[in-house]
């Protein structure tokens, strides 16, 4: 539900310069940018529950014998004030629930546990490519990352360096897929396009005209267009 | 009615070899009359992907073995998701496969039919029965024949449990264009030049090739007792000989003994080019075969415009029209004599040897096999009438196997195939069932897995612009 099938979108800041946008996510209307929200409130909420746990852990193995009391609220700013919050957490019900839970699962278990949970709250709801061609300049190539830790890997391609853009076919699993490929000059492989959608035919098409109409001579756009 | 067709075979090039040449020779001719042909093979060493050949024939090399290295499918089922994927995108119709011993093609017939299209199968196999290989191989062909649409022979050996009506000889055919005559002036141009008729004089030098493989089957024994004969009785006669086997050294011998090395001319083996330059050289040829299937070397020759002596027997005297051939029985004194008829024939000038050519040409064409393959699957998918396809009225359903749905075309239902193979054998009938069976479970889970919708339909190759457009561009580059 939170993704499509993907999709284009087209920029088009200037006549010389075009950018496609590939991307599995949806058009968001009221109900699912409400599944949005709640799916954000569940990540941030699963998240802390595992830190809880961990921090329970880490404080029972440590910690547990130093019974510290905090007399007065500290000062928000301050250091302390950190520490009394976790000691209210885990002398909380929640707090105190969970140390038991943790007491239980061996520290072997819950850390590849956590850190599978943590990456899957980490992990975008949807995968973007795209493709910026400028004339005279070149065309560069970027898709986003899996997580929300790092950012798209994105590949720049200089004019001078390109000797072709086309769509060609290929086995690929049990499928033949139909890919843009950008060959570089110099290189023994070529560049695919929108590597991990491999987004469908007519998409391909469209992209490939465009950039082979922004990159050459407009009138070659112009006979491809209508073509 | 244009069809989508898929070829699908083990044999294709990069792999040189006859089956491989006529899969590219029909494919061609098919693409001439309308037709969309795809061609669906193996990976080769460096070679896999999607090809376009000339005349845009597709090619794809499916990475066979690649695919799944981790999980050990059972072959007979791991071409399916990617033949499905081919057939629909390419919106095939009829699938062909070619090569008794090619298991892509037996395979490609079972998903074919399980998935609802037409077969039919092309024999190109010309060995015999006994070994044991073709014993495997013939319980292979019974399985994927048990549901095939159609079959096509190249020669008239027919198979056991295979109803006649399903079967048709198509013949091999030449690729005239590389057998031509001497002096042939070709008619590129649209004007057809009538052929000059060359005229022998009562002392010219006649000379009579024979290529063939010294073997004791084609007859080397009998060309060994023939030539001395025919050279005492015709004095500006010679022989040209090409070829190696291991009965040269009787025809080296022969030659030493009768001292007839200024007349015999023995040039070892030669490739297969270079036929029609040794063909050319001759007036006749003569062919002492003792059996043969076919004989695409008397074609070959009659195309370079030789006149033909051969011996009748197995197919040869269904191969070419009387008169361009002297037929002799088996045995010297018949070969000796006719041969001498052929060279009284040709001194009197009454063999038009110069025409043979066109003839030919119009009768072992590619166009024409083409043109009978494109009869077939007119029959197959229904397009032409029982009665016009199987050529006498069958309107009495006795004639068929209950299994068939309309006559002479294999019903899809999932029961009737069954039936079909179930009569295969005791054990193989099982065995064949439950692969039909697994095969179409298999069908209905990429149904499902890979749905149809999902899957890109290929654009075909542009054909050719019709004049007026070509004209009309003309007229806007003219402006």
């Amino acid at each position: 539900m939170l993704r499509s099938q993907p999709r284009l979108f087209a920029r088009r800041p200037s006549p010389t310069t075009v950018e496609y946008l590939v991307s599995t996510s949806p058009t968001y209307n009221l109900p699912l940018r409400l599944l949005l929200v709640t799916t954000f409130i569940f990540r941030v909420l699963v998240g802390l529950g595992v830190l809880v746990l961990l921090c329970s852990k880490f404080a029972r193995k440590n910690y547990s014998s130093e019974a510290t009391t905090y007399p007065q609220t500290p000062d928000l700013l301050n250091i302390d004030y950190v520490w009394y919050f976790l000691h209210i957490i885990a002398t909380s019900k929640a707090g105190t629930q969970s140390a038991k839970l943790a007491s239980h699962i061996p520290a072997t278990a819950l850390l590849p546990a956590s850190l599978l949970i943590f990456y899957i709250i980490l992990l975008r709801t949807h995968t973007t490519e795209a493709l910026l061609v400028i004339r005279g300049l070149g065309i560069q190539t970027s898709t986003s990352s899996d997580t929300f830790l790092s950012t798209a890997t994105t590949r720049f391609i200089p004019t001078e360096k390109i000797q072709d853009i086309f769509v060609n076919e290929a086995f690929r699993g049990f499928e033949v897929r139909y890919y843009l490929v950008v060959v570089v000059e110099g290189e023994e492989d070529v560049v695919v396009v929108f590597p991990r959608l491999l987004p469908r035919r007519h998409i391909v098409e469209k992209v490939w005209r465009g950039a082979r109409a922004c990159l050459y001579e407009p009138d070659w756009g112009k006979e491809g267009k209508s073509g | 009615m244009p069809y989508n067709i898929a070829m699908v075979s083990d044999f294709f090039f990069p792999q040189p070899g006859g089956v491989e040449s006529h899969i590219y020779q029909l494919s061609t001719k098919l693409i001439d009359r309308g037709h969309k042909v795809v061609i669906i093979t193996h990976a080769y060493e460096e070679r896999t992907g999607v090809r376009y050949l000339t005349n845009g024939l597709k090619v794809y090399y499916v990475p066979f073995f690649i695919i799944y290295r981790a999980t050990t499918f059972p072959t007979v089922f791991s071409f399916f998701p990617i033949f499905r994927n081919i057939v629909i995108r390419e919106k095939i119709e009829i699938v062909h496969g070619h090569g008794s011993l090619s298991s892509l093609c037996h395979e490609a017939i079972l998903h074919a039919r399980t998935m609802g299209l037409r077969a039919v199968f092309t024999d190109h196999s010309l060995f015999g029965f006994a070994d044991a290989a073709s014993i495997l191989a013939n319980k292979l062909l019974k399985f994927s024949l048990s549901d095939v649409d159609h079959v096509i022979c190249e020669n008239t050996v027919l198979r056991a449990s295979l109803d006649p009506l399903m079967v048709s000889v198509i013949p091999n055919a030449v690729v005239a264009e590389n057998f031509r005559p001497r002096n042939y002036s070709s008619s590129e141009n649209g004007y057809q030049v009538a052929p000059l008729p060359q005229y022998l004089g009562p002392h010219d030098t006649i000379t009579i090739v024979v290529i063939s493989r010294l073997f004791y089957n084609k007859g080397t024994d009998l060309l060994v007792a023939a030539i001395p004969r025919i050279l005492s009785a015709h004095p500006n006669v010679r022989f040209i000989i090409g070829g190696s086997g291991p009965k040269a050294i009787d025809l080296e011998q022969m030659i030493e003994k009768n001292v007839l090395q200024d007349r015999v001319e023995m040039l070892g083996p030669i490739r297969h080019e270079e036929v029609r330059n040794v063909m050319v050289r001759g007036h006749i040829y003569l062919h002492p075969s003792l059996t043969e299937a076919f004989g695409t070397v008397i074609v070959e020759a009659a195309s370079c415009g030789l006149y033909i002596v051969c011996t009748q027997v197995g197919g040869i005297p269904e191969v070419l029209p009387g008169y361009m051939t002297v037929f002799a029985k088996p045995e010297e004194d018949d070969l000796v004599a006719a041969t001498g008829r052929a060279i009284a024939a040709l001194r009197a000038n009454k063999v038009r040897t110069e025409e043979f050519h066109d003839e030919v040409k119009t009768m072992y064409s590619w166009t024409d096999v083409a043109e009978r393959t494109e009869r077939v699957y007119d029959g197959v998918s229904g397009v032409l009438s029982e009665a016009d396809f199987y050529g006498y009225d069958i309107t009495d359903a006795g004639s068929w196997s209950a299994t068939r749905g309309r006559s002479g075309v294999q019903s899809f239902a999932l029961i009737d195939r069954l039936k079909r193979y179930y009569g295969c054998g005791i054990w193989a009938g099982k065995l064949f069932c439950l692969c039909v069976v697994i095969d179409y479970l298999l069908f209905l889970l990429l149904e499902i897995w890979a749905p149809r919708e999902n899957i890109d339909i290929a654009k075909n190759w542009p054909k050719k612009e019709k004049v007026d457009r070509i004209q009309r561009d003309r007229s806007k580059f003219g402006r």
